[in-house]
């Protein structure tokens, strides 16, 4: 297989409501910086793919109304869906396409407008014979998941609390995210509303309309176009059985996150994460849900993901910094947010993360989570 | 066993700023835009952002039509027909309904827009093309 | 920006699903107030929702096992704000409870509401029971929730 490395990417500016233009417009807005990123035109590109959950805004195909906004028009294109993953599945492909030596270039966009449709329908058609009557969206699954969690890992309210607070102060540093809580404080975040116990509003990532594209090249071309690329080193993606009750202790065990994990350390020679990876961007829908991927990831034992929070080893000046960019706790356009994680650890390693960089950051991770059925992992790194 | 059911869903589009431009002109001047490609030269009809072929950003939207030419139809069981139009000034075509009982519908046919009496910014402000002349005409 | 235009659309979509066998046998069951599971032949797990086959060790499942209406509360929460409800598109009113129960005799779980809503009242561990409506008709809201017992 062929080296392939990222090489540029672009965002929109994510919001709650981008009606100031149409889904293809923002797809085009990312696509365009990115390719700008790259020092790119159209006209280079090889192929593209995108990502979106067509249901959220009712439209289909939407790979058919917005490729044209990814300059896709006269070039293969094609759309990948796989919940929240479907960002980092769909830059997986891009790089199985590069790797393969079908493409030299290949332009990734994933693109999400909550505000145009309903999100909580993609959630609530369940099995038609099965929890459709009781389903409760993805706030549902993961309250249910963190009860067991909490219990048996002994994490606190007060300790995801912080995980919110560290991603919205990371966020004020993304001039892209969403959310801007700067001054947010633990004690915000224990008082704002109940969502669904033990969820607070604070603790949950929002609806976001955005778009995010990030340009893939084979090594040649990424050594010609980019002084510092951003080398894929491995990817794994895992699936697991659909249905809520048939894995036990879903957050807890997260046997798709840890397996996937467990690949890309393998093939990277990637022993001991938390000392080894500079920074990480993962996808954490909730606060509760980055203190389970610490453990599922390696970054400590389990049991110990509290304690990781507490004495700041993932903050900014921590061990292992997570989620410079805010995460999707500040930003979540879903078809775009598995994306936004490639697109965030590939500037790490760029050395071009701004006032969110990780000072010399070498070796990067990003992941994907999708509704407990699907898991990605990417190990990004300055040597290929 | 077969299990039936149904949702109803609400939806809102942001039409963004090159088709909110069309579709106000539409409903207040009754006027129909384009857009002209920098790159290709083509007018885009209805008026967009982007020009899809060569990606770039299109320029400031002129008028096209009123009138235009039926590139294609279909007639639909009820009597019911749709065609492609090309306004003229525009070189791309717009699918629309085309209007009037009982016609012989030809691929050349020249049409003109049919304009809702109260409109809404809705591409439905054309209610559907009508012939300029009658069929057999010569035209 | 000059004006912004949003194109409003309400959508009306229908289906008609197929259950197949596995499915079909399950909710005739739920029409006598049984509950069966199919078991795997080769790890032994019993499977709520029955399937044609498991995931894991990829064999068919014709094994079936009878499952109590009775079971262990293994995960909850007290949902506090509206979910739009997946057969109507409505909102479902809110609080209400919620929780993961392994019935006794089965290994997977089921999710179900709870007939309790004070997260005071709630644990792990809880032993709770189904009940039914009165007019069963063969699906899953035959089981209208769990109550908790003493």
């Amino acid at each position: 297989m062929r080296q392939v490395a990222v090489i540029g990417s672009g965002q929109t500016r994510h919001a709650r409501c981008r009606d100031d233009v149409s889904q293809a417009e923002l797809v085009r807005e990312a696509a365009a910086a990115a390719l700008a990123d790259a020092g790119l035109r159209p006209a280079d590109v090889d192929a593209v793919l995108l990502s979106n959950m067509e249901l959220f805004e009712g439209r289909a195909f939407p790979e058919l109304w917005v490729g044209e906004g990814a300059f896709a028009c006269g070039k293969p294109c094609m759309k990948i869906a796989t919940g929240g993953t479907s960002g980092t599945s769909t830059c997986i492909a891009a790089f199985h396409q590069v790797a393969s030596g079908m493409f030299d270039t290949v332009l990734v966009v994933g693109f999400e407008k909550h505000s145009e449709g309903h999100t909580q329908t993609g959630m609530a058609l369940t099995d038609p014979f099965w929890d459709r009557a009781v389903a409760s969206g993805a706030l549902g699954n993961f309250a249910l998941s963190i009860s067991e969690y909490m219990a048996e890992r002994g994490v606190t309210e007060r300790q995801a609390a912080l995980v919110a607070v560290k991603a919205r102060r990371n966020a004020a540093q993304n001039p892209h995210a969403h959310l801007q809580m700067p001054e947010l404080t633990v004690d915000e975040v224990l008082a704002s509303r109940m969502l669904a116990h033990p969820v607070r509003l604070l603790d949950m990532c929002p609806q976001s309309d955005g778009a995010c594209a990030i340009v893939v090249a084979s090594g040649d071309r990424a050594r010609r176009l980019c002084p510092r690329p951003a080398w894929v080193r491995a990817t794994a993606t895992r699936h697991e059985q659909p249905t809520l009750g048939d894995i036990d202790r879903r957050l807890c065990s997260m046997r798709t996150l840890r397996d996937a994990a467990h690949a890309v350390y393998a093939a990277a020679g990637i022993t001991e994460p938390l000392a080894e990876l500079d920074v990480a961007e993962i996808y954490e829908p909730v606060t509760y849900a980055e203190l389970a991927w610490y453990e599922a990831l390696g970054f400590c034992r389990d049991g110990e993901a509290g304690r990781l929070i507490e004495d700041g080893v993932t903050t900014m000046d921590g061990t292992l910094p997570v989620n410079p960019s805010g995460g999707v706790l500040s930003s979540n356009p879903v078809g775009a947010s598995g994306v936004i994680r490639v697109a965030e650890a590939a500037l790490q390693i760029h050395g071009r993360g701004g006032s969110r960089q990780v000072e010399g950051a070498r070796l990067a991770l990003a992941t994907g989570y999708g509704v407990y059925a699907w898991a990605d992992a990417i190990v990004l790194g300055a040597e290929s | 066993m077969i299990r039936e059911g149904s949702i109803h869903l609400p939806f809102a589009y942001a039409a963004g700023p090159a088709a909110s431009r069309f579709l106000v002109s539409l409903r207040d001047e009754g006027r129909i835009l384009g857009s002209p490609c920098p790159a290709c030269r083509r007018v885009l009809c209805p008026a967009r952002s982007f020009c899809p072929r060569c990606g770039d950003e299109t320029g400031e939207p002129i008028s096209v039509g009123p009138a235009g030419t039926v590139v294609s139809f279909t007639a639909q069981a009820g009597g019911v027909v749709f065609g492609l139009v090309r306004l003229d000034g525009a070189d791309t075509a717009m699918l629309h309904r085309l209007l009037g009982d009982g016609m012989r519908w030809t691929i050349g046919a020249r049409v003109r827009p049919r304009l809702a009496a109260r409109r809404q910014a809705s591409i439905t402000d054309i209610e559907g093309f009508e012939p300029l002349q009658e069929p057999g005409d010569g035209t | 920006m000059s004006e912004r235009i949003v194109a409003l659309h309400t959508m009306d979509l229908t289906w008609r699903y197929a259950s197949g066998e596995a499915m079909e046998r399950f909710c005739a069951a739920l029409c006598e107030r049984r509950i069966e599971a199919l078991q795997c032949d080769g790890c032994g797990r019993r499977y709520l929702p029955p399937r044609p086959m498991c995931g894991n060790c990829r064999l068919r499942l014709s094994r079936w096992v009878p499952v109590a209406d009775e079971g262990t509360l293994v995960a909850w929460t007290v949902v506090h704000v509206p979910i739009l409800d997946g057969r109507t598109g409505e909102l479902r009113p809110a609080p209400y409870g919620m929780g993961l129960i392994r019935l006794d005799g089965a290994d997977t779980t089921l999710n179900h509401f709870l007939a309790e809503a004070n997260p005071a009242r709630l644990a792990l561990g809880l032993r709770v029971r189904a009940v039914w409506r009165p007019d069963l008709r063969g699906a899953m809201d035959d089981i209208l929730h769990f109550e908790v017992l003493p």
